[in-house]
């Protein structure tokens, strides 16, 4: 038999920060887009804030215009510190494709 | 997306909920995303991460077979399930492999050169050496290798490069007497095969598997490229500097400030390659030839790529790739480098009417560059703000028909001088013991 070993190609990540935690309700909460403005998502966010009022008692959920909106934008420190001091329990990102 | 939030720092996964992408087409049908809703919310309460923190260093993977063909064979068929392989055959990189590659190195192998976006895998020189390894490469080629990555890594929005749809790979231009001595082509074919210069495919073909195993741009999945032009070994090539006209700069000179005689990578990232038939026919005068090539390589030039909009104000719109028989003549008849590209700057320019039909305008008015949007004025409309933002390169066969374009999707053009180390002469040495002389390719 005849024994290759070899590298694994792909490289080494390196985890820094955590995923945020997880809310344990929605209900009561205040809940924010960053928009990438893209692939119809001045559609598809919107009926997702409906669709949250809706279901959810209490919640609070910002216009997708609330923070700023595009590529080049959201992915900007200044995007993120709006996002921090606006009070949001949670932000929905999207759309990616 | 599990490439981008990698790319940040965060385990490699994320709380998503996916559709098919007729949902995301204009006048689509939107209602899967109210019926699916429940996932969003679990996303935002339930989701956990399942992403394990890896060994520091890169793993060893191992296979048998009853023969080391069979062997060989069972480790190119682990490559390719594991997604790290592009339907060619690969050399398993072995540690005898990376170690007899890392003697092209002038830092240690765990030197980073940084994360490779937008996965954000840690790219290091034995990383390199990994990937050239499996590519075919050899030692004297990773100086090559690891300045182009150095400039990929520099390379302003390179993560979205890597990911767009639009597919650009980077067009490697080497200058400095490392292209001869490596056996870099600059001549016939210079972007295909070549036995004897075989060293652009193998260094190219290493940076595509960087780009996708270590940076994540795996097809459909990290990189949304349509068609995935250039994409086995992108194009690295070499400029012909011993047959550029008197007086005329090499590139590297010219865009970056390297002094002729300096070993150098330049990276634009190109979304196309065009054959421009440039050479007239019936009776013609040498000015005639020339006048009448320009217009037609300036006539190739004149289309709305929007994707060179990123690049409008400090990239570049392309490469336009003369042969050296063409720029000799056409030094002789006076054209200079800087003339030339006036000449391509002034008559490529579009007249707006025919950028309103293409709906060109509202790219450039949300393009996040002020100068770029500023440009949205101008009537004609350049396809770069200045001439010398056009990349002029001396290079191909010995013929004077064809001129090449290669338009691009470039925000910047980025430069690195290739560090060599100082067992480099032995190493050229073996390059002649192993892979013979050829007509013209040995040193002595």
């Amino acid at each position: 038999m005849v024994k290759l070993e070899f590298h694994d190609p792909s490289g080494v990540l390196e985890v820094t920060q955590p995923h945020a935690p997880r809310l344990t309700t929605l209900e009561g909460k205040r809940i924010g887009f960053v928009s990438n403005e893209q692939w119809q998502a001045y559609r598809m966010l919107p009926l997702l804030k409906e669709s949250l009022e809706a279901d959810v008692p209490g919640i609070t959920v910002l216009p997708i215009d609330a923070f700023p909106q595009g590529n080049a934008l959201i992915g900007e420190e200044e995007t993120a510190r709006q996002v921090k001091t606006s009070g949001v329990d949670a932000v929905i990102v999207g759309n990616a494709a | 997306m599990k490439n981008a939030v990698a790319g940040v720092g965060l385990a490699p996964d994320a709380a998503m909920v996916t559709f098919p992408v007729n949902m995301f087409l204009p006048g689509s049908d939107i209602a899967p995303l109210t019926q699916r809703r429940r996932e969003v919310y679990d996303g935002l309460l339930k989701w956990k991460s399942e992403f394990a923190q890896p060994a520091a260093s890169a793993k060893m993977l191992a296979v048998e077979g009853a023969t080391y063909e069979q062997a060989l064979v069972n480790a190119n068929n682990l490559l390719l399930a594991n997604l790290w392989g592009d339907g060619l055959p690969l050399w398993p990189a072995t540690k005898e492999r990376v170690d007899w590659i890392l003697q092209g190195a002038t830092v240690p192998r765990a030197h980073v050169l940084g994360k490779f976006p937008p996965r954000g895998g840690i790219t290091t020189v034995e990383t390199c050496a990994i990937a050239l390894a499996m590519a075919g490469g050899r030692p004297e080629y990773l100086p090559v290798l690891v300045a182009a990555v150095d400039a990929c890594l520099a390379a302003e929005g390179f993560d979205q490069l890597q990911a767009t749809s639009g597919g650009p790979f980077p067009a490697v231009i080497v200058n400095g007497p490392i292209a001869k001595q490596i056996r870099l082509n600059s001549g016939f074919g210079l972007l295909g095969p070549d036995p004897q210069r075989p060293a652009g495919a193998s260094i190219g073909r290493a940076l595509r598997l960087l780009q996708q195993n270590v940076g994540g741009a795996l097809p459909g999945v990290g990189t949304m490229a349509i068609f995935g032009t250039m994409r086995y070994t992108n194009a690295v090539f070499a400029e012909d500097e011993d047959n550029l006209p008197p007086e005329w700069q090499t590139h590297a000179t010219q865009r970056h400030g390297f002094a002729r005689g300096t070993n150098s990578v330049s990276v634009v990232f190109a979304s196309g390659v065009t054959n421009v038939r440039r050479r007239g026919a019936k009776k013609e005068t040498p000015e005639e030839d020339a006048l009448n090539g320009m217009w037609r390589m300036a006539d190739f030039m004149r289309a709305p790529n929007l994707a060179a909009l990123a690049g409008w104000e400090s990239g570049t719109p392309g490469i336009m790739m003369i042969a050296p028989i063409v720029a000799r003549r056409m030094a002789e008849l006076g054209w200079t480098q800087q003339s030339i590209r006036q000449f391509l700057w002034e008559n490529s320019r579009i007249p707006m009417d025919q950028m309103r039909r293409a709906g060109a305008p509202a790219w450039i008015e949300i393009d996040t560059n002020p100068v770029t949007r500023d440009s949205i004025n101008l009537d004609p409309w350049p396809v770069c703000q200045k001439p010398d933002n056009i990349v002029l390169v001396v290079a191909g066969g010995g013929h004077p028909t064809h001129s090449y374009w290669l338009q691009a999707h470039s925000p910047t053009v980025p430069g690195r001088i290739i560090r060599t180390p100082e067992t480099f002469e032995r190493l050229l040495t073996d390059a002649d013991r192993d892979l013979g002389c050829g007509d013209d390719v040995c040193r002595a």
